[in-house]
């Protein structure tokens, strides 16, 4: 009965969607990834779609069949440092990454665990010491073989160089060096495939890096753009109708005059996130993070266009809209996080939609065609240093207690640092219309100290501890409606949900924990329907696929991260890795270090 | 009782001070802040509490601390030890004793490259590649005035290997920051002389160090100190000691100043 229910809602969905790749798919968009990735039997991209929905049609493992889900096979991946993003499933082949060394795996999926093809980079190992958060990699990203070039693996690696592989072969088709760890920049944040170009962020925000995102052509990786966060508008590449429907949001000069004397070249806004695609708008979606260096005090201004979501055109690079979540962040609220796509009514209007769960607290919803903002949100009625945003002006209203100001102690800011949504890839089901967000569930206190040694010297800092919400606990599960910003469920997880969810037509919601569970909820109830216990705890995201009929569930294990990162370098202060390792103290009781991929069928 | 023991020392005072004190002076020490102080007792700090102890007729007993953000609040007011050798005067955590000699900040380089950089004007300064320092002290403020505080800013990271200011306490070792110099890779470094001096002094590569001048401005018109005056410390209230440190400082001036020279410091007046 419950399958017949399935089957027709789905049918329905995937009606809907190919009439509007009908539409809306003129020969731009990188067809043929596109139409990969709206079939069952891959996962061609981190984000499943260029939507980033994380959601898929498949509906064999279901509410009521789930209970029986069990290992089909696993694969260690040798490396034990924490595992983020997820496998990518192309034509019958898994490719898996890992943490650096930053290895590349091709998996035959005919005879699970047979490696097809193995790539080793040797890498600078003085890209280890420069990463802030443990050593991870968000993962790979596969464009379809072209006119003049074969179907091809993309990989960041941690000392910043970008490499093509071929996908079939596993031989190097080019390498680039995007950033330089002499400078302070790494690369965790996986490329994303868009029309002929693969997109690269930046990380290294807090070491003084100018951020950048950066379009190489996927043929021989030649540079076709790359815009700033800060500077000189035409660094960061302001469309000349830039935010013209908003122009309270801020216009033009601005990456300079919301800046103390030439800041903005250490201003950070680095990108190590996510990105979204819309083929018909040929715009691409991505967060600015956080502003340095992190000392508020040294950084007076609005710090634009760092925490900023961009609407930029794929083609030349060139921003429509620019929307500043946290002007003038003291918090290290770095907004990179998850870009969603959905189409929804909006005032009895059918609209592109943009949805951003940001570290700050706050879910926010535009219009993405102009930026224009539908509605911002508590994710959880905690959140405490903002009041609410002026969804007029765009401003978030602050409530000054919570400031972290050099001569202000603040005790009880929520979100913490870690923000209560973190680097996860979220889901969308738009059968439900809801938005499934793992969240961190963690606040701080914040010290500053300010102590004379010597000779007129000053030490400048400030002590974070992290420790568990006023809900008792470091993590939740959630589905909400973005547009009427109602909650359908929650859940509440002892750790933080740090690698994100993923939905299926079954009804069903996956995620993985900290502490190393892969659990399915019903995404409509929260309920709990199943759940494994694996070798290490999870940041990564679960994935599911169809092989030779049969749907399965992938997710990599290896704790790590910013939460694991107590773990992977055995810190007892707690106040260490940023105040994570007195947060995440309980962890090394349920979890160590691990790394590979488990799956799962029924 | 306690009473009684406070009278006593009072009395000892009051007589002269030249009976030998049974207990032990006990000196707040970093276990590896070099060239102030170490475990090995290397650091010149560590041969003035030896002075110290000499002519207080104590024996020194040497307390480690490991944090200097803490080590006042953690330590001296906790009554772990009750001397700090060295501390700017006025300190306004502690009660200071009348300082005991004055520095100032100095430029480094090679003496091969014969750089004219006499002060926070000189040209040499806006064209170097790279230029050592350590942030929240007085260059970085003149930095900033001169436009190269943010050109700089990884190499300062760099220095210290990318760790973060933030919940923890990054030490940017002077040695290293001298040899920057010395191995080329830095044209210049600007440092506290009596931090520097020593490494200076040792030097296989022939360095010069010239004292920066005490008539920096900031941009509001706000004096940039580049000298300062060290003193010792004692925790607020111990004036006992205070004054017995006082006398030390007043009557071995030329011994106190020996150790000084010895080191390499460059001593200027008021």
């Amino acid at each position: 009965m419950q399958i017949s229910t399935f089957a027709r809602r789905a049918g329905t969905t995937a009606l809907i969607s190919s009439a509007l790749f009908a539409l809306s798919h003129p020969a731009k968009a990188n067809k043929e990834l596109d139409t990969l990735s709206k079939q069952n039997t891959n996962w061609v991209m981190q984000t499943k779609d260029y939507s980033s929905t994380h959601f898929s049609e498949m509906y064999d493992i279901n509410v009521t069949n789930v209970k029986n889900l069990k290992v089909a096979w696993s694969f260690s991946t040798g490396v034990l440092n924490g595992h983020e993003g997820g496998p990518l499933v192309v034509d019958g082949i898994m490719y898996v990454h890992t943490p650096y060394p930053n290895n590349v795996f091709a998996i035959d999926l005919k005879e699970p665990g047979k490696i097809l093809w193995q790539y080793k980079p040797k890498q600078n190992p003085a890209a280890r010491a420069v990463a802030c958060c443990d050593v991870v990699n968000r993962g790979l990203a596969y464009a379809p073989g072209g006119k003049d070039y074969p179907a091809t693996i993309f990989q960041n690696q941690l000392d910043g160089h970008v490499v093509a592989i071929n996908a079939k072969t596993g031989e190097l088709l080019w390498k680039l060096e995007n950033s330089d760890i002499a400078m302070g920049s790494t690369l965790t944040v996986a490329p994303f495939v868009a029309k002929d170009k693969v997109i690269v962020g930046s990380s290294g925000a807090e070491l003084g890096v100018r951020g950048y995102a950066t379009a190489y052509n996927i043929k021989d990786g030649k540079q076709a753009w790359r815009v700033y966060a800060t500077g000189p508008d035409e660094d960061i590449k302001l469309a000349k109708d830039f935010n013209s429907a908003n122009p309270h949001y801020g216009q033009f000069g601005l990456g300079l005059k919301t800046w103390e004397g030439d800041a903005w070249k250490i201003g950070g806004g680095t990108n190590w996130g996510w990105y979204a695609f819309d083929p018909d708008l040929d715009m691409l979606y991505y967060g600015s993070g956080n502003p340095a260096p992190w000392n508020e005090t040294m950084r007076p201004g609005d710090n634009k266009w760092t925490m900023t979501i961009w609407g930029r055109d794929i083609n030349t690079g060139e921003a429509k809209f620019g929307y500043q979540k946290t002007p003038h962040d003291e918090w290290d609220y770095a907004g990179v996080n998850y870009m969603g796509l959905s189409e929804q009514m909006v005032d009895g209007k059918m609209t592109k939609l943009l949805t951003h769960p940001d570290r700050n607290g706050l879910v926010y919803t535009l219009n993405r065609e102009n930026g224009s903002l539908v509605n911002a949100f508590k994710i959880d009625d905690t959140v405490n240093w903002v009041k609410k945003v002026d969804l007029k002006t765009g401003l978030p209203e602050r409530d000054p207690e919570y400031s972290t100001h050099m001569d202000h102690q603040a005790k009880g800011i929520c979100p913490s640092a870690m923000g209560y949504h973190n680097q996860g890839i979220e889901s969308y089901d738009p059968n439900q219309k809801l938005f499934f967000m793992g969240t961190n569930h963690i606040c701080m206190d914040w010290e500053p100290f300010m102590l004379p040694y010597r000779a007129g010297q000053f030490f400048v800092g400030a002590t974070l501890n992290m420790y568990p919400g006023p809900k008792g606990t470091l993590g939740q599960v959630k589905a909400m409606n973005s547009v009427t910003g109602e909650f359908a469920w929650e859940k509440p997880e002892k750790f933080a949900v740090w690698g994100g969810t993923m939905a299926t037509a079954g009804d069903l919601l996956f995620y993985g924990t900290l502490d190393g569970y892969i659990k399915a909820l019903n995404s409509k109830t929260g309920e709990e329907l199943w759940k494994f216990k694996l070798p290490s705890g999870v940041i990564g995201h679960p994935i599911t696929y169809k092989q030779d009929g049969k749907q399965y569930v992938a997710i990599y294990y290896g704790v790590g991260g910013w939460p694991g990162v107590g773990l992977v370098f055995d810190l007892q202060d707690p106040t260490a890795g940023l105040g994570a390792v007195g947060a995440f103290k309980e962890l090394a009781h349920y979890t160590q270090q691990g790394g590979g991929v488990m799956v799962f069928a029924l | 009782m306690r009473h009684t023991l406070y009278l006593l020392s009072i009395a000892c005072l009051l007589s002269g001070a030249a009976l030998a004190d049974e207990t032990a002076l006990k000196v707040c020490t970093a276990t590896d802040e070099m060239p102030y102080s170490n475990e090995k007792g290397e650091g010149f700090e560590n041969k003035l509490a030896q002075l110290l102890g000499t002519e207080l007729k104590r024996k020194v007993e040497t307390v480690y601390w490991q944090d200097p953000r803490y080590f006042i609040r953690d330590f001296l007011d906790k009554g772990l030890c009750d001397v700090v050798i060295g501390v700017d005067v006025d300190d306004p955590r502690v009660s200071t004793t009348k300082p005991y000699y004055r520095s100032g900040y100095v430029f480094i380089s090679r003496t091969a490259d014969n750089l004219d950089v006499q002060n926070w004007d000189s040209a040499a300064l806006k064209k170097a590649q790279k230029i050592a320092f350590v942030p929240a002290t007085p260059a970085e403020v003149m930095l900033k005035a001169i436009g190269r505080y943010n050109e700089l800013f990884n190499y300062q990271q760099e220095l210290v290997g990318y760790k973060s200011k933030r919940n923890e306490y990054v030490k940017y070792d002077t040695p290293k920051l001298v040899s920057e110099v010395s191995s080329g890779h830095a044209e210049l470094a600007v440092l506290w002389g009596p931090a520097a001096a020593r490494y200076v002094k040792e030097s296989t590569v022939p360095l010069t160090m010239t004292l920066i001048p005490d008539n920096n401005k900031r941009a509001d018109g706000e004096k940039v100190g580049f000298h300062y005056s060290s003193a010792m410390a004692v925790r607020k209230g111990n004036d006992v000691l205070l004054k017995q440190l006082n006398q030390v400082i007043e009557q071995k001036k030329d011994a106190i100043t020996e150790i000084l020279t010895a080191e390499g410091i460059p001593l200027v007046t008021e």
